[in-house]
């Protein structure tokens, strides 16, 4: 477990002996809870991104060649394709 | 009777965007393609049933999802660990998916349920409405709506998880956690 404490602090004060998690090294109170909740929203807004443009890379390829051919032959066919 | 250029012509403009979803369904460049090329096959020769009008890409898309449904099944009953072996082989080989700088996010995605995959994939992706997509999988738009929700939280998890334990997440997955912090 990283309590954030560091080895040379070498007199913690009193209130933080038995609580030693909730303060950081320079004994600023660790604000763990908050960080995370900025992280996962910041995280949800990147999957966003990253999602739309994982997919518009495809997009932006446009119609390969050999399926435009297809639906331009089908195309021309009579009723009963299949 | 030859189709209508105009409908042969919606039916182009939507091929992009379903492979795209294809891809993302399925992770392989040739499967997807052979997906897509079944998709239209179908749609061609069932014009008819198409009104013009209405919604073409959401018709295609129905037709694209519900063919991958049926496959899927079929290879299910083939191997059992379908899943699994889907994302090991997206791990293993991710230039299959031929698009390498998405790797890690493309695992992450393939380790979602199928249900939960598509429904972010149609709304987070394709641009389709919560009412769309409920459409396009047959299911209610409160469905879609928990399936979307359970997705996003899904991947949160399975990209944060990666970056503090496997600490080699690729160049884009370190870019989605930075998240404009420090470093």
């Amino acid at each position: 477990m990283n309590t954030g404490k560091t080895a040379n602090v070498e007199t913690p004060a009193p209130d933080d002996a038995d609580k030693p998690e909730t303060r950081d090294a320079m004994s600023r109170p660790v604000t763990h809870r908050k960080s995370e909740v900025r992280l996962g929203r910041e995280v949800q807004a990147r999957i966003g991104q990253q999602l739309r443009a994982m997919y518009d890379e495809v997009v932006k390829e446009g119609v390969p060649q050999h399926i435009s051919d297809l639906v331009r032959r089908l195309s021309e066919q009579d009723d009963g394709v299949a | 009777m030859k189709l209508d250029p105009a409908i042969r012509d919606q039916v182009l403009a939507t091929v992009p965007s379903l492979r795209a979803f294809a891809i993302s369904l399925c992770g392989h460049v040739d499967r997807a393609d052979d997906l897509v090329q079944e998709t239209l096959l179908r749609a061609l020769a069932h014009i008819d049933s198409f009104e013009p009008g209405t919604n073409m890409p959401a018709w295609l898309f129905t037709i694209l999802r519900n063919l991958f449904r049926s496959e899927y099944r079929k290879r299910r009953r083939e191997v059992e660990d379908a899943d699994g072996r889907y994302a090991d082989t997206l791990k293993t080989h991710p230039e299959q998916t031929g698009r390498v700088e998405f790797g890690e996010f493309r695992a992450a995605l393939a380790k979602l349920p199928s249900d939960q995959r598509e429904a972010l994939i149609l709304v987070g992706a394709s641009g389709f409405s919560y009412e769309e997509a409920a459409a396009i999988c047959g299911c209610a738009v409160g469905t879609i709506k928990s399936r979307v929700n359970r997705a996003r939280t899904r991947l949160a998890d399975l990209l944060s998880i990666d970056s503090i334990d496997d600490f080699g997440p690729d160049r884009a997955t370190r870019a989605v956690l930075a998240g404009g912090g420090r470093n």
